[in-house]
């Protein structure tokens, strides 16, 4: 059956230091996986590889997006 | 969930329009960004090349220098046109004689097309031709060359930014200021709070949405500011005002190097999407919270 009501955006406060909804956890988490990336390709590439960075990006990714 | 075809058949051109010129490009130099594509190269087909583009980036000092000196241009320019554009909402908010003819002369810079502002300042600056290198030198003493010194080429360029777009904060804020509530004030001044106390904690606060977007606007713009400084220094002397536009200007047409100037551009926006955040974040997200509690 067709509600006529919209659904509200559900904010919450994880251990992010802001309220956030899914899509600001989302973008967040998007956010720091470019950083890290950036950060990892300038200073840690030389000793281990841009892969790791990716799993940890998707890891810290993951949390914020559950737990954020 | 109710669906309402009105209203979508009435969204559908904006969001049209907004796919076709906004998302599809932005989409085609994220996929150049990961790719070598050089009209010049020896090879000039399009070829993937993973995230080549970005390490070659981070490591790339032109590119960084040109990235730090957009920030400090950004952060002086708006710094300087929040400030100044405040004052002189304030002053639009009394009455003075010659308040309607100063009002529009001082919007007058707003509808002067970037590039014709550049020439404007090229021409008042010029050594040997300029006005004010020849007025600053004959008063003063003061020797005025943006051609030759780098201080005064970068805060040339940051004095067009102030000229060009401080009637623009001007305007917001005297907008924010008119609609503001007058019992605030009044209970203030009942109170004994003197004009500073007044201004920091019910004007300020009072102002902060329209601040804030008026400072987003000016960053993003800032940021990418292109035609004016071209038209003024050409991003000299040396690379002394190559801002990021300019220099990814240079990468993409001259240089044809199209998949790393793509990789520049979408680090800088990158950047620009991260600082509006942060200062949304900062300023008014955590205050909100704040007052939750």
């Amino acid at each position: 059956m067709a509600e006529d009501t919209e659904q509200p955006v559900v904010e919450r406060r994880g251990f992010l230091p802001i309220e956030t909804n899914a899509f600001d956890r989302v973008f967040i988490a998007v956010l720091l996986f470019v950083a890290l990336h950036l950060f990892w390709m300038r200073l840690v590439e030389s000793v281990l590889p841009l892969g790791v960075a990716t799993v940890l990006s998707l890891i810290l990714g993951a949390i914020i997006v559950a737990r954020g | 969930m109710r669906w309402n075809s009105v209203g979508w058949l009435f969204l559908a051109p904006t969001l049209l329009i907004l796919f076709v010129f906004g998302v599809v490009p932005f989409l085609y130099v994220l996929v150049i960004g990961f790719t070598q594509w050089n009209s010049f190269a020896a090879n000039p087909d399009m070829q993937f090349a993973g995230v080549e583009n970005f390490r070659r980036l981070v490591f790339d000092d032109q590119f960084l220098y040109s990235l730090w000196l957009t920030l400090k241009f950004a952060f002086f320019a708006v710094v300087s046109e929040i400030v100044l554009g405040y004052f002189l909402a304030q002053l639009f908010m009394r009455d003075f004689p010659g308040k309607g003819l100063f009002r529009t002369i001082h919007t007058l810079p707003l509808v002067i097309a970037p590039i014709a502002v550049g020439a404007t300042w090229r021409l008042l600056t010029v050594p040997g031709l300029g006005p004010l290198p020849y007025y600053l030198n004959r008063w003063f003493g003061y020797e005025f060359n943006i051609s030759r010194y780098i201080d005064q080429a970068f805060f040339t360029t940051v004095v067009m930014d102030v000229w060009h777009w401080t009637p623009l904060v001007t305007l917001t804020l005297l907008a924010a200021l008119s609609s503001l509530p007058k019992e605030p004030f009044e209970q203030a001044q009942i109170d004994g709070a003197n004009r500073f106390q007044i201004f920091w904690h019910i004007t300020l606060p009072l102002l902060k949405p329209a601040i804030l977007a008026t400072v987003f606007i000016r960053m993003m713009d800032a940021l990418r500011t292109v035609d004016e400084v071209w038209m003024l220094t050409g991003g000299g002397p040396g690379a002394a005002t190559r801002y990021i536009g300019l220099h990814i200007w240079r990468v993409v047409f001259p240089k044809t190097d199209y998949g790393y100037g793509s990789a520049m551009s979408l680090i800088t926006l990158y950047l620009t999407i991260v600082m509006c955040w942060m200062l949304y974040a900062g300023l008014v997200a955590r205050r909100d919270l704040k007052r939750a509690d």
